[in-house]
């Protein structure tokens, strides 16, 4: 497929880059690992004029971890690197089994951290070729008035697919966002935006520069399981990430936190799952917890065949075998 | 828009014209002549465009040639040495791995980074890094039989 025409820029600085972007708005994309944003440039979803190239920006393909202030991860590191890094294998084991549920090895050795997060959202009616495109009518996504996804939608349904986001937010991690004016600290929970269109916040001008994991608590445990048709490759079509801690003694839940992906057009936090604290993980509590998620999740036909409601259904038993698997580690003594 | 770059490919330094909006895969095959590496699905699924870059797997056909500068890239035409087959292609042909052989260039790139980083493979391990790689003839099992074969002599 031959690429449209753009010009390629590679900034040596953070404000630089910043200010290339800003001064370019909508024309200028910025690349990282590319392979979220090659297949829309082959498929002419997204025909920048300015190409920005963050990979030769100082310092972003580190991980540092201390146990008071956690994990540090800058915005470039591979989810590769990040799989077999040391101390995320020790301390945030479910954040390396997640970055090896990416994609395939070629995918997880290009593709970064933040790429990741900033990934597009993705809708059968919208990832498809040129030609086939033409067949419908634009969408909202493609800056038309409808969504064939949901009839008379007002609003864009693409799906978020990220599979690092809901293990993050269950770690409850924040992100810095940088830009001409400095940087900022923010919760990853407030980095997405819920529209199908552009699903997460950042201006034209801002980078994501790095994430921020707080210290594993001990007695926690964490799971993510995602479903997909084929065991590589593929998005999730259904992702579950799940936090417990356990009290030191006993079957008391301290803190728990769960997350959904690739059933909204963000990944979701399950407020109920903060219910969970200081009670005891019996069938009935998880069963409701269960119910709960089952309730958020409103998974549609856009990203794969399967019925919604098959998708829909699996959500309770995987938070149960989430709930599981985390129980184990925690109670262990294992972290997340 | 054009842009000079040098490649270190194979062990040999390329400097070369390339458009920005070349990927490395229509530059290795039309400009170096270097077809051993396959255009496959050209969107990244298949793995067929497999090449080393800096010793890792990339797909080429998803990386823009501009963005290769001074980078060390290792395509299929640099595995055999001096004339000599490299323990994974010759295991390849024991094996009978290789049927029609276009996924071939990919997988044995994908073997070699396994095993540079991990000599002594479990099953698992070898399908995990060759799950990048569609193959439709062998079934995969072939594949991975060479695959852990190399592994075994190397224990010799």
């Amino acid at each position: 497929m031959k690429l449209p025409e753009f010009e390629y820029v590679e900034p040596k600085s953070i404000r630089k880059a910043c200010q290339l972007l800003k001064e370019k708005g909508d024309k200028a994309q910025a690349i990282a690992g590319g392979t979220d944003f090659m297949m829309a440039l082959k498929n002419r979803l997204k025909v920048p004029e300015m190409l920005v190239d963050l990979r030769g920006l100082p310092h972003l393909n580190r991980i540092s971890y201390s146990d008071k202030e956690g994990l540090k991860v800058g915005a470039l590191v591979s989810l590769r690197q990040l799989a077999a890094s040391p101390v995320v294998k020790e301390k945030y084991p479910i954040l390396s089994r997640a970055a090896l549920d990416v994609g395939t090895p070629q995918l997880q050795a290009m593709g970064t951290i933040g790429g990741n997060l900033c990934q597009d959202s993705l809708c059968l009616y919208y990832n498809r070729s040129p030609m086939l495109r033409q067949m419908l009518e634009p969408c909202h996504k493609l800056g038309g008035k409808v969504c064939h996804a949901v009839s008379r939608s007002k609003t864009c349904w693409a799906t978020y697919c990220g599979d690092i986001a809901p293990v993050l937010l269950v770690s409850e991690a924040k992100i810095i966002i940088v830009d001409s004016k400095g940087e900022k600290i923010i919760p990853l929970n407030k980095f997405y935006s819920g529209d199908g269109k552009k699903p997460n916040v950042l201006k034209p001008g801002q980078i994501l520069k790095e994430i921020l994991v707080p210290p594993p608590s001990p007695s926690s445990g964490g799971a993510y399981l995602k479903f997909r048709l084929r065991k590589t490759i593929d998005y999730p079509l259904l992702g579950v990430a799940l936090n417990l801690t356990m009290e030191s003694y006993g079957q008391i839940c301290k803190h728990a936190k769960l997350a959904l992906t690739a059933v909204e057009r963000a990944p979701i936090l399950i407020e109920e799952a903060d219910e969970l604290k200081g009670k005891k993980m019996t069938d009935a509590v998880i069963e409701k917890l269960a119910k709960a998620a089952y309730k958020h999740a409103h998974p549609l036909n856009n990203i794969c065949e399967l019925t919604p409601q098959y998708r829909k259904d699996l959500v309770k038993d995987y938070v149960k075998l989430a709930v599981q698997e985390a129980f184990q580690f925690a109670t262990k003594g294992g972290t997340i | 828009m054009k842009r000079v770059i040098a490649l270190h490919i194979n062990g040999e330094t390329y400097e070369i014209l390339v458009k920005t909006n070349e990927t490395l895969l229509d530059i290795l095959r039309e400009k170096l002549g270097l077809i051993g590496t396959k255009r496959g699905c050209d969107s990244g699924a298949c793995g067929a465009c497999t090449v080393i870059i800096d010793g890792e797997p990339a797909l080429s056909c998803m990386t823009l040639a501009v963005r290769c500068q001074n980078r060390s890239i290792m395509t299929i035409e640099g595995l055999a040495q001096n004339g000599q087959l490299h323990p994974l292609q010759k295991s390849a042909m024991e094996h009978d791995a290789v049927q029609c052989g276009f996924c071939a260039p990919g997988w044995l790139l994908s073997a070699k980074v396994l095993l540079d980083n991990n000599p002594h493979p479990t099953l698992d391990e070898v399908r995990a890094a060759i799950a990048g790689n569609l193959c439709r003839c062998t079934g995969y099992r072939k594949i991975e039989e060479s695959i852990l074969a190399v592994a075994d002599w190397k224990a010799k």
